[in-house]
């Protein structure tokens, strides 16, 4: 496990370069140096008055098997909805109309990210897990 | 091998849930594949092509739901909850479009809720998503 830094909350105060013992948390980009982190050390998640600190982990643990018939589904209607994101893409590229490209724009990010829950609760929802890295492998990737 | 449809969405979700993870080179490779395959077609052919699609997944919904529950699958049914809220919107929002015209649009932005999808219509968005509860700042502007 190493320390990530939340950009957003960090409010500069500078603790966490005070307790840790390796310097990882004094960096230019303002992320934490993950290759100098100790490995569930937290003493900077502890310190942080921010909260803006936390673990991540590097190892998860395999998420039990989805219901081959719910995870059927779910992947079914992932693919109907990416073609009606589709749809809406080539509504937002076509249209004449302002206010119908910027409805149409919405649309397709709102289905997008619909699509995108569908495919996570059919069993894609860990990128390190077995299923996920079969499948990228069968793709090339 | 999945559906070929299916591809770009499990990729960019994957993609994400590698960035959460402050993974950037896992969510790259993910990201490269997710473009690579996103050549799906259209299935509607203007908005009240795509309404009908959509009014036909409203219908889908308490189907698929009654199969997440009897498997007994908490995350399935959680994100058809918010899936069908989400679609319900989204139908609603063309049915507007659709008999208001443009002016439905007039001085208001369109913001989506990164989390869920939840499209709002208005001056600003929402503290608090209320479909999933997300805080304003997953909220993108259109
Ligand atoms: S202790 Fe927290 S708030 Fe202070 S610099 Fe570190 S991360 Fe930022
Ligand atoms: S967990 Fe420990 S080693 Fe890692 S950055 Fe924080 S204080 Fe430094």
């Amino acid at each position: 496990m190493y320390a990530s830094r939340n950009l957003a909350k960090c409010t500069k105060d500078c603790l966490c370069l005070f307790v840790c013992p390796t310097g990882a948390t004094d960096t230019e980009t303002g992320q934490i140096d993950s290759s100098k982190c100790l490995d569930g050390c937290r003493l900077c998640v502890d310190a942080c008055p921010s909260h803006a600190i936390f673990l991540v982990m590097d190892n998860y643990p395999e998420p039990e098997p989805k219901n081959s018939e719910v995870a059927d589904k779910m992947l079914n209607f992932c693919a109907a909805k990416y073609g009606q994101e589709k749809s809406a893409e080539a509504i937002a590229d076509s249209s004449a109309s302002e206010a119908e490209k910027k409805l149409a724009a919405a649309l397709k990010q709102s289905l997008r990210i619909v699509a995108e829950d569908c495919a996570r609760e059919a069993g894609y929802m860990l990128p390190q897990c077995e299923k996920a890295q079969e499948f990228k492998a069968e793709l090339g990737g | 091998m999945e559906q070929k449809d299916t591809i770009p969405v499990i990729c960019s979700n994957l993609a994400k849930a590698a960035e959460k993870q402050q993974n950037p080179g896992m969510a790259a490779e993910y990201s490269a594949l997710a473009e690579k395959y996103d050549d799906g077609k259209p299935s509607a052919e203007d908005l009240a092509g795509l309404k009908t699609l959509i009014t036909e997944d409203l219908t889908v919904y308490p189907d698929l739901q009654k199969a997440a529950e009897s498997a007994g699958d908490r995350g399935a049914q959680r994100a058809l909850r918010w899936g069908q809220k989400v679609t319900a919107i989204q139908k609603s929002l063309i049915d507007r479009f659709l008999s208001k015209g443009d002016a439905l649009l007039d001085g208001k932005g369109l913001f989506v809720c990164e989390a869920c999808g939840f499209i709002f219509l208005g001056d600003s968005a929402p503290d608090i998503c209320p479909v999933c509860k997300a805080p304003v700042s997953r909220f993108s502007k259109v």
